[in-house]
């Protein structure tokens, strides 16, 4: 494809005031009606993370006094019910109302940046998505004000989350909030793939996508082919203990263990989920910090795509003591092992490309090196329990705990908040304090190994999860102990970068567009990005095109785009070159009204089955209202 | 730095009528989903009956004469369906509105025999696991025809009133998609419901 | 709860099972096997942990040697194309598979010899998890049962004995790490594992998968003890249970019978035959009570009995209000029941 189609290489002078009307073209409402209009992909990814972050910090604190309560033998602290409640909720908020949404909400921001576009494919639907997770978020967390928040743990096995074991709305609201993660996350994954796949700049054919935006793609795919498990098997839960189905009630011939098979087809890959796209937040940084390209993109690649396609095939590791044949069970420990090698290639081209590079230790970088060392003792645990005898031993105890931990919160919260100093400047326009971050690594990296380091021991001990108490002569309280020191250190840890991003947003030194000189097009338009996003959709040569218009002093742009109405490039799948253009739809009330329409549906059927019907057609007529075409009628 | 002029796009279509269309994608995925929601309840069913001791529990098949017929009619509304797309694809508006109606017909006559169907349906959800798997895909089929059904009404409203062109037509062409994916999902489930059961009594 | 409630459950739990288990902190672990399983599954685990702790170093000190390299030298000194690709395979390919093959491999033959089958004849108990302690059955070469007991499992030393899994509620794990893996009592299905106990000892088990409010006060011993000395405490739980010695028992006996005792528990050789609780036959030849959370003192029987909320929140054992004399009685009668 020759992109340079334009006769001339005709030098583009733009005016202040076609620049001002693109701006007011793509503006988005302020103020409080405003604020339910906006579609604008910045702003609902910014909402996305502030708000997940919100619910980790109110899941955190749930962990620190579930911490307290442990910290001791035969505290008194927190009580069975509260407890139980808590470690559901806990769960429950960090796996899916934390993790999966900001993953979303950062690719939601950062990769219609990184691919050179002005929004997403469907910004009404984003700020759907988002309405419905809020709103999911904010019912779960009033059900736990109210006493009658979900205990019967976040993967809620049957016949326990049955309606005769947990009578009362707690399991109802988790099977009702699940169904809007569910929805939320869906919508964000399909937009994401339209996006990734449609709408790059020109000339980013595959194999010059940022690594950032494959993993957001894979974790996309991920996204779509795991979560119909939950929704189905959230479906049949939601039946049995509203209309008294009998999916799950052995006595009718329901079968408990389709529970545990549905739940963890998804509950497996939702881990990697969340993993997948914190690869790609760690290739990034390392990339813009050693300052040189790195080693073995198509090998990242792949192992990218190859942990996306075997995580589907591991989900029985979760089940090998509910008695299922031996054999069966022994190709999930080969499947579990195999997920080593992906894991390793990528491990091993970060190294390499490290390898004797200017590494400057800016604070994004150290939250990287971190992952290193935590990620690889989870990763390795995460081998051991793939065996069966050993995990018949480890299964449901503080090993286990202590194993998932260093995964998710080493392989993923580590390089997330990396990610956050590192994007930050870009979405706020200024810069954290890099003294304060440090502290905030160091505290949360040694936080992290005293809490969750001792418990591998307690588990081999034969310490069980989900208990609140335990009796003195256990000898678990003195690694108890430690643990919750250390949890203190790492909220503290944690609580710096929170104090540290609130203050840049007003003190922090500006950022400049390309404080960190990274070569993705993300660093090519202001800090914080103007309305439009870029002035104009640039054109792309390489991996790395600000690197290459550094060097060569200059670069190329798309033209032709209208100022009176949102326009955007459609591109090839493979290669990225201009098809055509799509007109992009601008503030709308309809979204907001139809996530409400959807949510009265969902929280209704927990008290009447007739709200599914009601639902059912106020979210009808709030798309109509949504996708009606307004006169006049577009004519080109 | 000088910013030089690359790729003019002021020439292109801004319509997109068929597969570059990102709402075409859009709808794509959502089809993909549902193909995995309707093949997890594939799985479902089959998982409950490899487990049970009878299925059905009763040792009785249920009919099959009327869900063939039904699964005639989808398959009937879904050529109509394409016809109606072909009509707008030669910006035949009046074809484009015929067909859409004569879909929207055919598959309300469905919803009624479904109907009729379900409230013969000699078992219960509440009685066993088979009747529970039996109802909620019965249900589940039953509420995306609804869907199929009220949506391209709205459709079909807006082809009467002449707003598709051959151009501003992508309306018609996801829901068509749409409508296709519903009464092929038919195909799994009819086999499901009304073959297996004859597999495992036969 | 009430504050107190929570308190007093403290402290019985304190005053509990330290006398049983004094001191013997690996009573519960699986570190510290005395059985068949245990033993194999730990002679799995030390040399996998020496494995990755060398294979954790060997990546941090490439990381640190990766990242330190050019800050020593004051210059970049980056690996060439092709010994990158040399290191990604060497370290990111050929070591995983030379870690993981060897360790899935021995995982696989040892998962064989833990599940071989069980000499014909040998010992059967089975064991029903129940909200929240355990039901457990001795069961003849017929199946049939020839004694029930709760919360405490004898088994002979040195001999494999075959346990039947079960659940008649919510889904429960059997675990006793010393000894075994555990295993889950799934409703509707039996799950068959089995135990040898290489030590004659008291080991702990406790129930592994969560099972609602009071998951974590639900244990119980296993008690593995000499050939002669099982033979012996296995006849005895055959027996109905004795008849009362003195007037003081005999009342005892009529407040069980008539209070609401008998509604939940049997007694053999009596007409309680409730069937929701354990048990109480040979009630005084257990060593604790409420799934091994207090030890069988007459004084934390008599704490039980009155409240039983205070020691487990939660479990389904109402409290019963009986006369100082009345409760005197009922736990002398109790308490003669060996």
């Amino acid at each position: 494809m020759t992109l340079h189609k334009a006769a001339e290489q005709r030098d583009i002078i733009d005016s202040p005031e076609e620049t001002a009307h693109l701006a007011r073209t793509w503006y988005s409402p302020r103020g409080f009606p405003g604020w339910f209009t906006q579609v604008n992909q910045r702003m609902i990814g910014k909402r996305f993370i502030i708000t997940a972050f919100i619910f980790f910090l109110l899941a955190g604190i749930l962990g620190l006094l579930m911490r307290l309560q442990l910290a001791a033998p035969e505290q008194q602290l927190l009580g069975p019910e509260l407890y139980n409640q808590f470690f559901t909720m806990h769960g429950t908020v960090m796996m899916f109302f934390f993790a999966i949404p900001v993953m979303e909400g950062v690719a939601i921001y950062i990769v219609p940046l990184m691919v050179g576009t002005r929004d997403m494919a469907f910004p009404r639907l984003n700020a759907f998505g988002y309405y419905v997770y809020l709103i999911g978020g904010i019912v779960l967390f009033g059900s736990l004000l109210l006493g009658m928040a979900p205990n019967a743990g976040w993967f809620n096995y049957v016949p326990l989350a049955g309606k005769l074991y947990s009578p009362g709305y707690g399991v109802d609201v988790w099977t009702t909030m699940i169904t809007f993660i569910e929805v939320s996350a869906l919508t964000a994954a399909v937009e994401l793939i339209v996006t990734i796949l449609r709408m790059r700049a020109p000339g980013m054919s595959l194999n010059r996508m940022p690594l950032f935006v494959w993993a957001a793609l894979v974790m996309s795919f991920m996204i779509v082919f795991a979560m119909p498990a939950v929704i189905v098997s959230s479906t049949l839960l939601i039946l049995d203990r509203l209309v008294d189905t009998q999916f799950f009630i052995v006595e009718s011939g329901g079968e408990p263990l389709l529970w545990q098979h549905l739940f963890w087809y998804f509950g497996h890959p939702e881990v990697y989920i969340i993993l997948v796209p914190a690869l790609g937040m760690i290739s990034t940084i390392i990339i813009t910090f050693t300052g040189r390209p790195i080693f073995g993109y198509t090998a990242l690649v792949l192992s990218v795509v190859a942990i996306g396609f075997v995580s589907f095939g591991l989900w029985v590791h979760h089940m090998f003591t509910t008695g299922l044949p031996q054999l069966g069970m022994s190709f999930f420990t080969a499947a579990s092992a195999m997920i080593a090698i992906p894991s390793g290639v990528q491990i091993f081209c970060w190294i390499a490309s490290l390898w004797g590079a200017k590494i400057r230790f800016h604070t994004p970088m150290l939250w990287v090196l971190g992952f290193f060392a935590i990620f690889v003792i989870g990763g390795l645990t995460g081998v051991m329990v793939a065996s069966i005898p050993f995990d018949t031993q480890v299964h449901d105890t503080f090993f286990v705990v202590a194993h998932f931990h260093y995964v998710l919160i080493g392989g993923a919260v580590f390089p997330l908040i990396g990610a956050v100093y590192y994007w930050w400047p870009k979405i706020i326009g200024r810069m954290m304090n890099e003294t304060a971050g440090k502290w905030s690594f160091w505290l949360a990296f040694i936080g992290f190994n005293i809490t969750f380091f001792p418990m591998h021991q307690l588990g081999l001990e034969g310490m069980p999860r989900r208990i609140y108490t335990y009796a003195d002569e256990m000898g678990w309280g003195d690694l108890n102990m430690l643990a919750t020191i250390g949890a203190l250190v790492l909220a503290v840890g944690f609580g710096i970068t929170l104090v540290n991003a609130i203050w840049s947003v007003s003190r922090g030194r500006p950022a400049g567009t390309n404080p960190w000189n990274a070569p993705t097009l993300e660093w090519a338009t202001e800090s914080p990005p103007a309305s439009y996003n870029f002035r104009h959709i640039p054109v792309v040569e390489s991996r790395w095109p600000l690197w290459d218009w550094q060097r060569q002093d200059e670069r190329r742009v798309v033209t032709g785009l209208r100022n009176d109405r949102r326009e955007v490039v459609l591109t090839s799948v493979l290669d990225a070159s201009p098809v055509g253009v799509q007109v992009l739809p601008g503030p709308s009330i309809w979204p907001f009204a139809s996530a409400v329409a959807a949510s009265t549906g969902f929280i209704g059927i927990i008290f009447h089955p007739i709200f599914f019907v009601i639902g059912f057609f106020l979210v009808f007529f709030s798309l109509v209202a949504w996708f009606w075409p307004r006169r006049p009628w577009r004519n080109d | 730095m000088r910013v030089l002029e690359a790729v003019d796009v002021s020439g292109m279509s801004r319509f997109n009528p068929d597969r570059r269309a990102p709402l075409w994608w859009g709808i794509l995925g959502l089809i993909t989903i549902e193909s995995a929601v309707v093949l997890t309840f594939c799985v479902s069913y089959l998982y409950l009956a490899a487990y049970a001791e009878t299925w059905p529990p009763t040792g009785k098949v249920p009919p099959i004469l009327w869900p063939s017929i039904n699964l005639g009619l989808l398959l009937l509304s879904s050529f109509t369906m394409y016809l109606a797309g072909q009509g707008i694809n030669r910006g035949d508006k009046r074809v484009l509105a015929i067909g859409v109606t004569t879909s929207v017909l055919l598959a309300t006559v469905v919803l009624v025999l479904r109907s009729l169907e379900l409230m013969a349906y000699e078992f219960s959800w509440k009685d066993h696991a088979y009747g529970s798997i039996v109802w909620a895909i019965s249900v589940f089929h039953y509420v995306h025809v609804t869907s199929i059904v009220v949506g391209s009404a709205v459709v079909a409203i807006l082809a009467w009133r002449g707003y598709f062109t051959r151009e501003r037509q992508i309306g018609v062409v996801v829901d068509t998609n749409y409508w296709y994916f519903v009464c092929i999902a038919w195909i799994p489930f009819y086999l499901l419901l009304y073959w297996v059961p004859r597999l495992y009594v036969g | 709860m009430i504050p107190g409630t929570r308190s007093r459950a403290i402290v019985i739990l304190g005053a509990g099972i330290a006398t049983l288990l004094s001191g013997c902190s690996g009573s519960q672990s699986a570190l510290n096997p005395a059985g068949s399983a245990a033993d194999l599954i730990a002679r799995l685990w030390w040399p996998t942990l020496v494995v990755a702790s060398l294979v954790t170093m060997l990546v941090l000190a490439l990381l640190l040697v990766a990242i330190f390299r050019a800050h020593k030298k004051g210059a970049a000194l980056p690996l060439s194309a092709r010994q990158s690709r040399n290191l990604v395979i060497a370290c990111g390919i050929i070591l995983p598979l030379a870690a993981t093959i060897p360790f899935a491999l021995s995982s696989f033959s040892i998962g064989r010899e833990i599940d071989a089958p069980l000499p014909d004849g040998a010992l059967t108990v089975e064991v029903v998890g129940k909200l929240w302690w355990w039901e457990v059955h001795y069961l003849d070469e017929t199946g049939g049962r020839i004694a029930t007991t709760a919360n405490e499992i004898h088994i002979p030393v040195n001999e494999p004995v075959r346990f039947l899994l079960k659940s008649d509620n919510v889904i429960h794990s059997f675990w006793v790490p010393n000894l075994q893996g555990k295993t889950d009592m799934m409703p509707g299905r039996t799950n068959v594992t089995s135990v040898t106990a290489n030590q004659p000892g008291i080991y702990r088990g406790q129930c592994a998968e969560y099972c609602g409010t009071q998951h974590a006060l639900m244990a119980f011993l296993l008690v593995a003890e000499e050939p002669e000395a099982f033979e012996a405490w296995l006849e005895g739980q055959r027996q109905p249970a004795m008849e009362p010695a003195t007037a003081q028992e005999m009342l005892g006996r009529e407040v069980f019978l008539n209070e609401d005792c008998a509604d939940c528990h049997a007694i053999r050789g009596t007409s309680a035959e409730g069937q929701d609780g354990p048990d109480l036959t040979h009630i005084a030849s257990r060593r604790t009570l409420a799934a091994a959370t207090t030890p069988n003192r007459i004084g934390h029987l008599g704490g039980w009995i009155t409240d039983p909320q205070h020691i487990k929140p939660g479990n389904q054992m109402p409290s019963t209000e009986l006369s100082p004399a009345n409760l005197q009685a009922l736990l002398s009668y109790l308490g003669s029941l060996e």
